[in-house]
């Protein structure tokens, strides 16, 4: 402050020290002047010669006085510059101590979900050293938690907003998923009506899968629960039943596991997503390839499409893709990129654990593997299987809904060894198996007859017939009919008869010689 | 913010038991029209319910287990209806899956054996004859 009030002072310091010699030699000269004039002028001189001297001297003086007072005030100034400086680099450390390890470690507890308050607190105030954190850097710190945490919450109301109305979708899509199955039974004899409900269907599971995408986005959880383990074949299936091109997808080789109830809706949601962007990105006429292998760590599902290849730089993107997507993307950042696929897929593999890699496909486009982790699988078997099917077991075992018919097995005698094949089968001629005495035709059902004389007549017939086997070599000739033929009255009914026998309608007899044991069609009863 | 929901119609008398008898109801992943989805919809067979159905080789190893059950379950001739029933299928389906299996001439179709609405003239006059003898 001082050497800014006096700028000259700094011109006049080298020159005060000099000035003091001067004085002695303007003595000096006052004194040889006063020798050298002559004696009335001496007193004068001396007297302005003193006068003079005591002036320089006084000016000397006071010049001296104000050089040393200039640098005093000089040095003071270097030093109050100097804690200047250093109280600025004091404080560009702070900022930079702020800015780069305080900040970072309250922002990281705020998202914890503490408030700025008690951020504060715990990360600040509990430590020593941050402890002395200076009221406006406190402050600073204070406003900037506020605000993050502001924005945080207005962004979290937003996805939430978002995850909400997806899940209204998703009821919605799931409840009339639920009515069009019933549609589809209800109206399955028609086969108009039925593919019009198919087509329906195909497109509400197409909104579902939207819906599922923007809830997965937004973190929200998988919209369904499946209470009991699926098979990954029926899974891939339900996976494709939510692609719109799904004719082009084939299942090959499908490891023989079952995916754990709750696990089944992301598994789906993942494979829908990698098979939608094969189907996508490939020529239309061309397949998609799934196989399902079993591997160390769980399944390994791969998805292989005939598209364009994956050249190393997309697949760097798209791999930079599913790791943003994996550290969590906002859904203000879709705006950018159509795939939201690999989006959806690599939030799913984050949040699950299930792993994702994009390679080059034998068959010249891409291949995805997606490998689920075992412990989605289930070792048991799953009730739930295709359809109520087994995938390769014998589907009587594992007819789960209704039971196979349980019917005893109908012992055949073939009233004709073979039908012939100029024989037509259309009509039947109700079996007439008995006759009564007067050479009525009587079905058994309806028979008044004594049981005991019922078996009598029957075991009488066998004998016959058994004897009749007997005596003839093979069952190429067909049987005469040697009691009845000579009764001459009831002529027509035996032309009946033969008919009757001739239009066997059974087409089951072939089969039932080789078979014996397998239902039968024909005595069902009501099929409706 | 849910439609209001649709009564179904024909089982509305028989509806209290099946509830709790329809555990496998909504616990598919998969969708129909997946199980039909090779062939192009409209695209059936002349197949009523009643036509009798009979397999005429194992299933082969690209068969889908739709496939291979009605394989299996056709051994034995067993009409459409009946198969429908079995697979817990709709009708529809079941005939889409048999005319793909059809085309494979994997199955063999029969047209059932109607019952003919009169009686066989030959028979009456036989039960005729018998009356008059009596």
């Amino acid at each position: 402050m001082v050497s800014v009030q006096s700028p000259p002072a700094g011109r006049e310091l080298p020159y005060a020290r000099v000035l003091l010699p001067p004085a002695i030699v303007m003595a000096a000269a006052t004194g040889a002047a006063v020798a050298l004039v002559a004696g009335p002028a001496r007193i004068a001189v001396g007297w302005c010669g003193a006068v003079a001297t005591l002036l320089v001297i006084m000016t000397a003086a006071e010049a001296v006085r104000r050089g040393r007072n200039l640098r005093d005030a000089r040095a003071e100034h270097d030093r109050h510059t100097a804690y200047l400086e250093r109280r600025l680099a004091d404080q560009n450390q702070e900022m930079v101590r702020l800015g780069q390890e305080i900040l970072p470690a309250t922002l990281h507890r705020l998202s914890s979900g503490e408030s700025p308050g008690e951020v504060i607190r715990q990360v600040v105030d509990a430590d020593p050293e941050w402890r002395q954190l200076p009221d406006p850097q406190r402050d600073l710190l204070r406003t900037v938690l506020r605000i993050v945490e502001r924005e945080e919450n207005m962004r979290d109301s937003a996805q939430r907003s978002f995850v909400s109305i997806a899940r209204r979708v998703q009821a919605i899509v799931h409840q009339q998923a639920k009515e069009l199955r019933e549609m589809e039974e209800d109206h399955g004899r028609n086969p108009e009506v039925f593919d019009d409900l198919l087509r329906i269907d195909h497109g509400t599971a197409l909104i579902g899968r939207l819906a599922d995408s923007i809830s997965v986005l937004g973190g929200g959880r998988p919209g369904r629960q499946w209470p009991e383990p699926v098979p990954l074949y029926s899974v891939l299936r339900g996976a494709m039943s939510r692609i719109l091109e799904y004719r082009r997808i084939e299942l090959h080789s499908i490891a023989k596991v079952n995916i754990r109830g709750i696990s089944v809706e992301p598994v789906i949601h993942a494979a829908a997503e990698l098979l939608d962007n094969a189907t996508r990105y490939s020529p239309p006429q061309t397949k998609v390839h799934v196989t399902a292998v079993e591997v160390q760590t769980g399944v390994a599902i791969e998805i292989e499409d005939g598209g364009v290849s994956l050249s190393e730089e997309s697949r760097a993107r798209a791999e930079g893709m599913l790791e943003r997507a994996k550290a969590g993307t906002d859904l203000q950042d879709l705006g950018e990129s159509p795939r939201l696929g690999l989006q959806v897929v690599g939030r799913l593999c984050a949040t699950y654990n299930m792993q994702i890699s994009l390679r080059a496909s034998a068959y010249g486009g891409v291949r995805a593997v997606l490998i689920v982790p075992s412990e989605m699988l289930t070792p048991g078997t799953a009730p739930g299987l295709a359809h109520g099917i087994g995938a390769t077991a014998m589907p009587k075992a594992e007819l789960g809904a209704v039971d196979g018919p349980k019917r005893t097995i109908k012992r055949r005698r073939p009233t004709s060894p073979r039908i012939p094949a100029s024989v037509s089968m259309e009509d039947e001629v109700p079996e007439v198996t008995e006759w009564t005495a007067g050479g009525l035709p009587q079905r058994r059902s309806r028979v008044k007859v004594p049981l005991a004389q019922r078996y009598a007549e029957q075991a009488a017939a066998e004998r016959a017939e058994a004897a009749a086997r007997e005596a003839r070599s093979a069952w190429g000739t067909p049987e005469p009919e040697p009691e009845k033929k000579d009764e001459p009255e009831p002529g027509l009914w035996v032309e009946a008869f033969m008919e009757g026998l001739k239009g066997d309608p059974d087409p089951t007899a072939f089969i039932q010689k080789t078979e014996p044991a397998r239902v039968e069609a024909d005595d069902e009863g009501d099929l409706k | 913010m849910t439609p209001p929901q649709r009564q179904r119609r024909q089982p509305a008398e028989k509806a209290p038991p099946e509830p709790g008898k329809k555990p496998g109801e909504g616990k598919i992943p998969e969708r129909l029209y997946v199980l039909t989805g090779a062939t192009e919809d409209g695209d059936r067979a002349e197949l009523d319910l009643v036509t009798l159905i009979v397999a005429r080789s194992d299933a082969p190893q690209s068969a889908t287990p739709e496939q291979a059950a009605l394989l299996g379950l056709c051994i034995a001739p067993l009409s459409v209806a009946e198969l429908s029933a079995y697979l817990n299928l709709p009708y529809s389906v079941v005939t889409v899956l048999l005319t793909e299996l059809l085309t494979a001439e994997l199955v063999q179709a029969r047209a059932p054996i109607v019952r003919q609405a009169l009686p066989n003239r030959s028979l009456l006059e036989a039960v005729m004859h018998g009356l008059q003898k009596l």
